[in-house]
């Protein structure tokens, strides 16, 4: 239990929480605001990542270019996504977007030359060979370090630097986004998650709403893509499972899906159940290998996600009186 | 159809094209073996009053659904001020003007009332993603949209209710809202369907004045489903009696009254009722 305590893992909480917190506002709009369900949201987090990884590696790009590039795909992969599956109704498309993301995982797993293939690791490398970038953002969290070095001493470390690059972008971004659910965009697009005939009977283009909140979440979902490129520069494709789609609904069904500003407890939240499963090494547990301990963050996952929806299912911070309107 | 029309053609007969607002050609739909409208034509005259009765599952409804296209017609045309609107989306075709309500008023429960209203009204720059950083234009549009849609709620007896869910109203409020959010569109042509029923008496007459009024001073046109007889006598220039997808009768809220066929499809029992 003494992990706990170690500042360097709440650090590592707190990295983790600013990525999937970005993450997880890409589902918040698509479903709190305007009910799309979308199961597949890891494919364009996967995207953006390999796309970061290939550019970086194969063909030598600067890191900033090859981060634009792999939002700009994400954010087609989810126009791509919605224009052949967004007619569906609800509960169709949250199954089609599943198996979109497993289409471009799979697609990740099959294009060795590309990818790195089943054997899957790509290792974005730094002037020693491994888990770095030899350009521009090294040197940022590098210089990030330096400044902390003084201040917290030895604690000084990448996650920290990471810390203070993401969750300025989170605040950011949940700004805007707090912004952008403020406008008749947005009061048209929460009509649409109840019904489709009224705002098409009042002359909304219903399709054209969810089109672009699908493309605004997915550019919301490459931007975690970007960070998480930068913080783990290995990639794998079992990195990018369905479940970790889930982590992002966990954290948005605990916030409170019509809510952007319980994004962040609910996403410290869930770095501390992420990051402590690790050590989860006591008995009985301890009797579990570590492979084994690893699914234990599954299901305890799954379990949080089960008792928010029976005992909460408005969220931590959500309005009850939402959800139970008939 | 019955030769009705034709005998109180001599007021009615607003075929001359430039006064249609709407006309309808011989549209039909069928959902498998039901036809729930065949071979239907009319014509609606601009600034008219038009209601359309018959008994339920005559095809009423579905002949709205068809005019406002969230249904597409089987066959037939449909002419908006002299455009074809069959064919296309029914979110254009409210854009051109055409609104209609739903039977069972169909709200946005998880919006509130205030909401509700002032989504419905048109050319709005912040229902772009483009106006994003229009902020000036998107909130000066907003805060004239409130205070309409404030007149509207005042109007109906709702403005307590404005910054509550609409999920919480009665389903006579409901229709009320239903009503006032079609209104804040500023159609030229609105389809009713069954806006009444529900509703209390008092309240409906002064509903009546206000459609009265807007279709004065604003020229709108209304096209009304209605089953109390009396208030569709009271409002109504022109009645359309439907029965089994057709219309059987078409005329003079009077001679409609007094219409042998149509009392034995449909009036029959109600005459007794009103009387
Ligand atoms: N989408 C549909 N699919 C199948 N049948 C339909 C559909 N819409 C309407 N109908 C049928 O058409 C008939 C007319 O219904 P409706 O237009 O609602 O009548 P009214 O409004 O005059 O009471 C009914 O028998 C109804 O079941
Ligand atoms: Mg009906």
């Amino acid at each position: 239990m003494d992990a706990f305590v170690q500042p360097g893992f709440w650090v590592f909480v707190l990295a983790l929480a600013g990525i999937y917190g970005i993450f997880a506002l890409g589902l918040q709009i698509q479903y709190g605001v305007g009910g799309i369900m979308n199961f597949g949201h890891v494919g364009m987090m996967a995207v953006s990542g390999y796309t970061i990884a290939v550019l970086v590696i194969k063909y030598q790009w600067s890191f900033w270019w090859a981060a634009f590039v792999g939002v700009v795909l994400a954010a087609l992969l989810g126009a791509l996504l919605g224009l052949t599956t967004l007619r569906l109704s609800g509960d169709y498309f949250a199954i089609a977007s599943i198996a979109f993301a497993e289409i471009t995982r799979y697609w990740i797993l099959n294009t060795d030359s590309v990818t790195g293939g089943t054997q899957g690791t790509l290792a974005i490398p730094n002037p020693l060979g491994f888990g770095g970038y030899t350009n521009q953002p090294d040197l940022i969290l590098t210089w990030i370090s330096d400044r902390l070095y003084p201040i917290v001493g030895d604690e000084a470390s990448r996650d920290m630097s990471m810390i203070f690059i993401v969750w300025p972008f989170l605040f950011l971004f949940i700004w805007i986004a707090s912004k952008l659910q403020q406008t008749s965009w947005a009061r048209v697009l929460r009509a649409t998650r109840e019904d489709d005939d009224v705002p098409r009977s009042l002359g909304k283009n219903v399709f054209r709403f969810r089109l672009q909140t699908l493309v605004i979440g997915s550019v919301f979902g490459g931007i975690a893509g970007v960070f998480w490129a930068l913080q783990f520069a290995l990639l794998a494709p079992e990195d990018f499972l369905r479940i970790v789609t889930f982590y992002g609904w966990m954290i948005l069904i605990l916030a409170g899906a019509t809510r952007v500003k319980g994004l962040i407890i609910a996403s410290i939240f869930f770095g501390f159940l992420y990051g402590s499963t690790r050590f989860l090494e006591f008995w009985p547990l301890s009797l579990l290998s570590s492979p084994e301990r690893a699914y234990l963050r599954v299901f305890l996952i799954g379990f949080v996600i089960i008792l928010l929806m029976l005992k909460r299912p408005q969220g931590l911070f959500g309005k009850r009186q939402e959800m139970v309107l008939e | 159809m019955e030769n009705l029309a034709s005998a109180s053609s001599t007021n009615l007969d607003n075929s001359s094209p430039d006064f249609a607002i709407l006309d309808v050609r011989n549209i039909s739909v069928s959902f498998g073996g039901v036809r729930p409208v065949q071979d239907v034509s009319f014509k609606i005259s601009e600034n008219s009053f038009t209601s359309v009765i018959g008994p339920n599952g005559a095809g009423k409804t579905s002949l709205f659904n068809l005019i406002s296209g969230m249904n597409k017609v089987s066959a037939g045309e449909i002419i908006f001020r002299q455009q074809a609107i069959q064919a296309i989306h029914p979110h254009k075709i409210a854009q051109k003007g055409l609104i209609r309500t739903f039977q069972g008023a169909k709200i946005i429960k998880r919006l509130t009332v205030a909401e509700n209203l002032m989504m419905a009204v048109q050319g709005n720059p912040g229902d772009n993603l483009s106006g994003f950083l229009r902020i000036r234009a998107r909130r000066d549009f907003e805060a004239q949209a409130r205070a309409e849609a404030m007149r509207r709620l005042d109007q109906v007896g709702l403005t307590k209710f404005a910054d509550e869910y609409a999920g919480i109203l009665s389903g006579g409020q409901r229709k009320l809202l239903d009503l006032s959010r079609a209104l804040m569109a500023k159609p030229s042509l609105l389809l009713l369907d069954e806006p009444f029923a529900g509703v209390n008496p008092t309240l409906v007459e002064k509903l009546i004045m206000v459609l009265g009024e807007l279709r004065k001073e604003k020229s709108m046109t209304f096209l009304l489903i209605e089953h109390d007889l009396e208030t569709v006598m009271n409002i109504s220039d022109r009645v359309i009696v439907m029965a089994d997808g057709k219309i059987i009768a078409d005329g003079l809220p009077g001679a409609i009254y007094e219409n042998e066929v149509v009392i034995d499809a449909y009036l029959g029992s109600r005459r007794k009722e009103i009387k």
